[in-house]
Formats: structure tokens, C-alpha cells, sequence
């Protein structure tokens, strides 16, 4: 009912390749237990993103050249897809999870007539199902969610969950299959203008100051700014702190926010609920300041300072070059 | 302008916890209240009708109890309300839950704008929208964090990606989800709340929509859940750090290095 393969979707921003779906192709290769790991990568002529993604060693990469992918709609996308796919009917199909992802995953779904399971934090083979493992309830709940009937089982999966591995060991074949690009009419991109001053994600950051509830001041935000910048990272919030009007829930960290991967992290004023340690499992270094020395939060540290954040973060201003 | 708002009826936020001895969700005594994100969809959908005219219509998919967060979207000013609910509907996922919406909405007829929130703040998904598009046939903008209207059918939205933010134009009809950075939901003011009670609920089952049986419900959902519970907590070897900020932070730097 399928041709046992695990395909990844590679998706691209200009020719910046998105760093989850290389991250996808070492996970997929990890679970494949035989299965061949296959890249579909929609392009546009100039790209050539194979000669990148054949070093994290798929077993195959099929491309769809049209430069019309340059600034292609969802549905021009996820058609072209189709049509690939509903030839092929992949075991599995895998998506980052990030706005494109989840955007062009589901009306690909529809399409197929199959399952899908969005912004998985893990994803396994039981036999010959793919386990996906998602939360859900406001964070509080994870479910392991099946496809038993349907191919491709789908899934998009949570940025920087995984960790990307180059592999030059692998030979990887490139094919291009057969589609035609279908011009949406009822819609198109105007324009693609790189986002300003946020140029960076802090998903991507490489130190992260975190702010929660207890830390939560005009000062400490400053000041959390300041350290941030002479640190080279970016500031983040959890959930509460999201409804402040310095924060969006683009700064969130934690299960429905962003999952974040940096070298170091210090937490301010949070507590640690599950969801929250989530999001930062993946932290290299953690450094949690809470007044409460019962705060859940340093059960999920390296260093816990039990005392002000006003004070460590002064203190931490004057130390720092 | 006609524009059907899809919105979903979720507990209180993070009231939802897990019964550590039976793994069941604990729900007993949770409140429904309109999924947040929906409620900047109906916010959207009041200004354009503000705009071009026309009304505003309130659809969602689930038991009687919705019937609550559906008079609270009338009470915001929507003009009517849909609810599709049946036994058979039960169980459904995102695909089955899709493929309901937009029989419903061809149901309702001349829609020129459906409106959804980005995801529910339940089951996170953010799926059903691409999925009711992807059955009617129609362009869709996902998250977008503004909407214009250009002309009588078309409207241009901006939606920010993880470097880039894009202006989509579409033209009506479409299919538009929506971000929380997109508006302030209005209260519902004493004057709406008593006129919502004289708008219409109407509802359907999956006979009304002559829905096929196959594609709605568990049988019409590809997915399964097989387990649920509560994320595990990791650990890790906590130093602690001395009580003057200063002594902790000369500490911290030097074993961070």
C-alpha cells in the first residue's frame, strides 16, 4: 500500500534551507531501520539545495525545478506535492513545523486523504507505524497519535527537536519526477521582505535570558536587554508574560511556544511548570534565578541561584566583557 | 460581504491536567469558553463587515454544549450562528472535522470569506483551515497578522514566516486564519449580550448536510490516539550557586568557561 520510504519536505526561503528539515533528514535516517530516507525539494532553478542536503545523506533527493517556487502560494506547493506523492504514496512524510510547514502540510493531507499529526516533539516506528508523540491540552497532556490505514503518514515536527548530523558516508541519487506547476490565480505572493529588526529566532538563539512571572518588572526587562545584548543572545518569556506589551507569543519558550536549543540559557522568575521544561530540554547550559528555593525550575538546572533577579542580573552586568 | 467565522469551543486554558493513577483527562468541573484565536477571527470578520457590509456568520462542529461559546461570538455582534452536531460527528479529526466545516459551509451558501483562528489552544493543531480550503477549492493565507480589503474581492494579507513576511493577495472567496497580533477582540457589551438571545442558532446534523458517513466521525479520521499522558520531567545535576550575586555570578562564569 506504500513504497516504504520516509520523505522529508525541504523547505526553503530564498536559498536558505530551512534547519529542521536537515534536521528531519537525520532523524528520519536514525528511525529508518531499511526504509530509504528521500528529500523533496520544490525549487527554483538558481537554488541547487541538493548540493547541501545530499551532505546530510538522504538515500534520494527528488527535485521539482519551476522558478515559480520562488515565491510560490500554499496551494501551489502542496499541488505539486500531490502530484508526486499520489503517484508514489510514501510511507511517511515528515514537515517542519513552522508556519510554511504547517501550512502546507494539511491542505497536502486533504489532498491525499490522509493523516496528520502537527508539531510532533517525537516520532518513532512500532512495527510498521509511526508512533507521533504530541502535546496537546494547553501543554499539559502528550498523546502518541497513529495512522494505521491511510499512506503517507504525515507529521510535522517541532524546530531544533532534533539535531541536524552530516553523513558523507551515504550515496545519495538525485531524481527528478515528473509534475507540471499549476499557477493559483485566485491567489499570489505580492512580496517577501525579510523581517527587520528580529533577524534572528530564538529558536536559532545562542544564549537566551528568559523571563517569568516572578521577575517580571520595567527594570528587569531592561536590564534582561541589556544582558542579552552584551551576551550576543536574545530575551524570552514564559506563557504568562506573553500577554505583557513588551512580548508576543513569538517569545514564548515552552511546549506551545518556541522550543529552544541554545548553549546557555538563564531563566528569571520562572518556575519550571512541565510545559516550560519542555521547550528547554535541549539547552546545553541552564542558569535559573527564583527567590523560591522550592521553584520547580532548578530540579532542570545546572546552576540554581536562590535570590533576586534585579540583583544577579546587576551582578551579572558588572562581571560580564 | 458574507463571512463564515469557524470557531471551536476549548476548556479554560491549562484548567486540562491528567489523572496521574488512570491516565484520563480530568474535565469534570472545565469550563468551554471560545477558543482565544477565533475570537481575533470574529473581531476580523466584524471590522470587514463594518467595512464592505454584509454579515457575519458563526459556524463550529460539536455537541449541544457549544451552543455557550456560540452565543457568546452573537454577543460580540455576529449576526447568526451554525452548529453542526450529531452522535455520528464524534471522534472526528482534523481530516473529518475539515471535510464537516466545509459541507457546512457550502451549506450556508454565497460564502465570500471564511474566517478561522491560527489553531485551537486544545489540540494545537492549526490543520483545519488548509483542510476546509483544500475541500472548497479555495486560496487560503495562514496566520495572517493583518488583512486589507483592496477591493469588493479582494483583500491583500501579510503573513511573517520564520525570516520573511510575505503580502498575499487573494481573491474572494478564501479561506484566512488568523494570529492573536491581528486585533483586540471587542467585549461584548450589556446591549449585545440581550440581542444575542434573539439571533438565530441553527442547527445541523450530518443528514441535513447529506454527509457521507464514511468520511465523518472516528470513521472518517485516518488518525488514532492510542496513548495520553501526563510529559515526562528530566533532571539534571544542580550546583548551587553562593547567595551574594556577586561571588555567584564570579562562580557561574568561571565553571561556565
Amino acid at each position: 500500500m506504500d513504497n516504504n520510504e520516509i520523505w522529508v519536505y525541504v523547505e526553503l526561503s530564498g536559498s536558505r534551507i530551512e534547519p529542521t528539515s536537515l534536521q528531519l533528514i537525520t532523524k528520519a535516517k536514525a528511525i529508518a531501520d531499511g526504509r530509504p530516507v528521500v528529500a523533496v525539494i520544490p525549487e527554483a532553478t538558481t537554488v541547487q539545495a541538493e548540493t547541501i542536503v545530499s551532505q546530510y545523506g538522504p538515500d534520494k533527493i527528488e527535485i521539482l525545478v519551476d522558478d515559480r517556487f520562488a515565491e510560490a502560494t500554499d496551494e501551489e506547493v502542496s499541488d505539486a506535492l500531490f502530484q508526486v506523492m499520489d503517484k508514489q504514496r510514501p510511507n511517511t512524510l515528515l514537515f517542519p513545523a513552522t508556519i510554511l510547514g504547517r501550512s502546507i502540510a494539511p491542505r497536502l493531507q486533504a489532498k491525499l486523504q490522509t493523516g496528520l499529526t502537527g508539531d510532533c516533539l517525537d516520532i518513532y516506528f512500532k512495527d510498521t507505524l509511526l508512533v507521533q508523540v504530541k502535546p496537546t491540552y494547553g501543554d499539559n497532556i502528550m498523546c502518541d497519535i497513529v495512522c494505521p490505514d491511510r499512506r503517507p503518514q504525515m507529521a510535522t515536527v517541532r524546530p531544533n527537536t532534533f539535531r541536524a548530523v552530516q553523513d558523507s558516508s551515504a550515496t545519495t541519487k538525485i531524481e527528478k519526477p515528473i509534475f507540471e506547476f499549476h499557477k493559483e490565480e485566485a491567489a499570489s505572493i505580492l512580496s517577501t521582505k525579510p523581517i527587520i529588526n528580529s533577524s534572528a529566532n530564538i529558536s536559532d538563539a545562542k544564549t537566551v535570558i528568559a523571563l517569568g512571572r516572578g521577575a517580571y518588572s520595567e527594570k528587569n526587562v531592561k536590564l534582561a536587554n541589556q544582558l542579552a545584548a552584551k551576551l550576543g543572545g536574545m530575551v524570552g518569556v514564559s506563557r504568562p508574560l506573553t500577554d505583557k506589551p513588551e512580548f508576543g507569543h513569538d517569545d514564548q519558550i515552552g511546549q506551545s511556544g518556541n522550543t529552544i536549543a541554545p548553549d546557555l540559557l538563564i531563566n528569571l522568575g520562572i518556575s519550571g511548570a512541565v510545559q516550560y521544561a519542555v521547550g528547554i530540554k535541549n539547552a546545553k547550559k541552564v542558569v535559573s534565578v527564583n527567590t523560591d528555593k522550592d521553584a520547580p525550575i532548578f530540579a532542570q538546572s545546572d546552576f540554581a541561584y536562590v535570590g533576586d533577579a534585579t540583583e544577579f542580573l546587576t551582578a551579572m552586568l558588572g562581571q560580564v566583557r | 460581504m458574507k463571512i463564515v467565522v469557524g470557531i471551536k469551543q476549548v476548556p479554560q486554558a491549562d484548567s486540562v491536567k491528567i489523572d496521574p493513577q488512570t491516565n484520563n483527562l480530568i474535565r469534570s468541573g472545565i469550563q468551554g469558553v471560545i477558543n482565544p484565536f477565533d475570537k481575533n477571527a470574529i473581531e476580523a470578520a466584524l471590522r470587514l463587515r463594518a467595512q464592505a457590509g454584509g454579515e457575519v456568520i458563526l459556524l463550529s462542529m460539536g455537541p449541544d454544549s457549544y451552543v455557550t461559546s456560540l452565543r457568546d461570538g452573537l454577543a460580540m455582534d455576529a449576526d447568526q450562528a451554525v452548529l453542526v452536531s450529531s452522535r455520528a460527528l464524534g471522534g472526528a479529526d482534523t481530516l473529518a472535522t475539515g471535510y464537516t466545516l466545509a459541507k457546512a459551509i457550502e451549506a450556508i451558501g454565497d460564502v465570500d470569506l471564511v474566517l478561522l483562528g491560527r489553531q485551537s489552544v486544545d489540540a494545537d493543531t492549526g490543520q483545519v483551515g488548509p483542510i476546509v480550503a483544500a475541500y472548497l477549492g479555495l486560496p487560503q493565507v495562514t496566520f495572517a497578522e493583518s488583512i486589507s480589503l483592496e477591493s469588493a474581492n479582494t483583500i491583500i494579507a501579510k503573513r511573517q514566516l520564520d525570516t520573511v513576511i510575505q503580502d498575499i493577495k487573494v481573491t474572494t472567496p478564501a479561506v484566512i486564519t488568523v494570529r492573536s497580533e491581528l486585533n483586540r477582540p471587542r467585549y461584548e457589551t450589556p446591549v449585545n449580550i440581550k440581542q444575542s438571545f434573539d439571533k438565530a442558532v441553527t442547527v445541523w446534523s450530518e443528514t441535513d448536510l447529506n454527509l457521507d458517513p464514511e468520511q465523518i466521525g472516528q470513521a472518517g479520521s485516518p488518525t488514532k490516539v492510542t496513548s495520553v499522558y501526563a510529559p515526562e520531567k528530566k533532571g539534571r545535576q544542580t550546583t548551587t550557586l553562593p547567595t551574594d550575586p556577586t561571588q555567584a555570578v564570579v562562580e557561574l562564569l568561571n565553571k561556565l568557561n
